[in-house]
This record gives structure tokens, sequence and C-alpha cells, in this order.
């Protein structure tokens, strides 16, 4: 019966990353996939691992402990690459209605260079 | 370009007290990856541990964390809302990225920062990462931008609320 829960939660989890690659594909510019990839894929993997530790009830503190690692470092590498993405200005998609930071990174170069 | 975080103004907490929190912490990660009580290496795991948590938090004040049973609590009360913040986030996703055609209005709004301490900005920016149709682009002081899949407001305020609202009463508990 155990089994039969952990496969079903694992292959929820393999669809949440599914429809994270989908969200790659479709998505219409860099930061609208980034958002795509880190939520979709944070969730599949915590299913992935908490159907595992259904399957195998022995593992399931170290499971845990993986899963505090995946939710501390999936939204980092997303902010770095977002950030940097960003700094060298990547074309946003054409939908984009406000871009307060570049407003603000703007204004302080101007008031630094005057 | 400045790396101003406004990590100053705030009290620390007693060198002893934070060195045993922390000391316990790693002890029971490392308990727990052995999954072992031999002796040789629960005294191992006991000398490592204490080592690391006393460079760390002799190093700053980063890891200066107090523990009382209300920040207990509400790290529990933290969890729960972030996770169903984390499931209506991929629903969100899925309508996103099954629907016919996409229809989204991005941008990047500015938000305030209601916390101090590093950690405390650690957790709420990784938070508002995971939650609906949000992700963080940049501190900068007190000032955060967040790029928003589908902008409701561009009013500073509206969008603090609107965004930060579900963690900021249990996180400002924990790490203020």
């Amino acid at each position: 019966m155990s089994e039969l829960i952990g496969s079903i939660v694992i292959l929820a989890g393999a669809f949440f990353l599914f429809s994270a690659g989908v969200g790659l594909l479709r998505m219409p510019d860099v930061f609208t996939r980034i958002q795509a990839g880190t939520k979709a894929s944070t969730l599949g993997n915590i299913l992935v691992l908490a159907g595992l530790g259904i399957y195998h009830p022995g593992w399931s503190l170290k499971l845990l402990i993986i899963a505090y690692f995946v939710l501390m470092t999936n939204p980092l590498s997303s902010h770095a690459l977002s950030r940097a993405a960003h700094s060298i200005r990547t074309p946003m998609a054409r939908t984009t209605v406000v871009d307060a930071l570049r407003d603000e990174n703007d204004a302080s170069a101007a008031k630094g260079s005057s | 370009m400045q790396e101003d975080h406004g990590t100053t103004q705030r009290r620390p907490v007693g060198f002893p007290e934070s060195l045993i929190v922390l000391w316990g912490f790693l002890f029971v990660v490392w308990l727990v990856i052995n999954s072992s009580v031999e002796p040789p290496i629960v005294v191992t795991g006991a000398l490592a541990s204490l080592a690391l948590a006393a460079i760390f938090v002799r190093r700053g004040d980063v890891w200066r964390i107090g523990l009382t049973p209300r920040k207990v609590f509400h790290f529990i009360a933290y969890t729960g809302v972030f996770l169903v913040e984390l499931v209506k986030a991929n629903i969100d996703m899925l309508r996103y990225v099954y629907s016919p055609r996409i229809d989204i209005r991005p941008g990047i709004v500015k938000v305030k920062m209601p916390l101090r301490s590093p950690i405390g900005r650690l957790a709420l920016a990784n938070s508002i990462a995971l939650t609906p149709g949000s992700l963080v682009m940049n501190l900068q002081g007190d000032a955060l931008f967040i790029h928003w899949l589908d902008v409701k407001t561009t009013d500073p305020d509206e969008a603090t609320r609107m965004i930060i609202g579900p963690f900021e009463k249990h996180l400002g508990a924990v790490f203020g």
C-alpha cells in the first residue's frame, strides 16, 4: 500500500517537473522562464522526495534535510541568475508594463554623474 | 555598485546562547545524516559541530539567533503558510503554462523590506521567490525589487501588502 502511495506522489512530482520544462519553452522572456523553472521544479523536487520517504520510511529524515537544502538553494540561484540577466540588460517581454529597478539604477547613475 | 544591505541597527543575541543553538542544530544534522548513535560517531560529531559553531558565531553576528518557544511556534506557523503559498504558486504556474495563449503583464516593482537580520532577509527573499508569480531581483538598502508575473499595482505600499503580507508577521517574530 505504501509503495502505491509513494509511487503516486513521485508521479505527481514528475508531472510538476515536466510542467517546469514546458514553462521554460513557452514563457516569453528570461525572467518569466526563471519564474516557471524555480517554482514548479521546487515543488516537483519536494514531491519526489516525499514520495521516496513514503516508499522507504527509514530514509525520511535524510530526505527532509535534502528537501530543506533544495528550498534554501533553488531560489538563491534563481535570484543570482535573474539579477545577472537584468544587469546585462537582457531584453524583457513586449508586454512588460513597468521596470522599477531600471528606473532606480538610471536615477542613481544620473545623480552620480552630475 | 554599493552593497548596503542596512544590517547595522539590530541588537545582537548573547554569545553563549547563540553558540548553543547553532551547536545543537549542526549536531542534529550530523546525527540524522549518519543515522547512527555509535559513541565514536557521536563524539566526532559533537567536537566538529562545536568547532564550526564557535567559528561562525565568533566571526560575525549573522548566526546569532536566539531561541524561544514563541519563535519556534512562529517558525512552524510560517512553514504552514509557506507550504500553502507554494502549492498556490504552482497551481497558478500550471494555469499560465498550459493555457493556449500566455496572457501575462510582467514587470518589476519596488517594495519595502520589513526585516533587519540577514537570515530573516534570506528567508523572506526565498519565500517570495516561491510564492505566486513573484521573484526577487535585487535588494538595495531597504528596497526590494520584485519581478511580478502579473502586475496588479505599481504603488510600493500596496505591492508590499500584496506580496509580503502573508509572511511578514511570522518571519518578523522569528528573525526580527
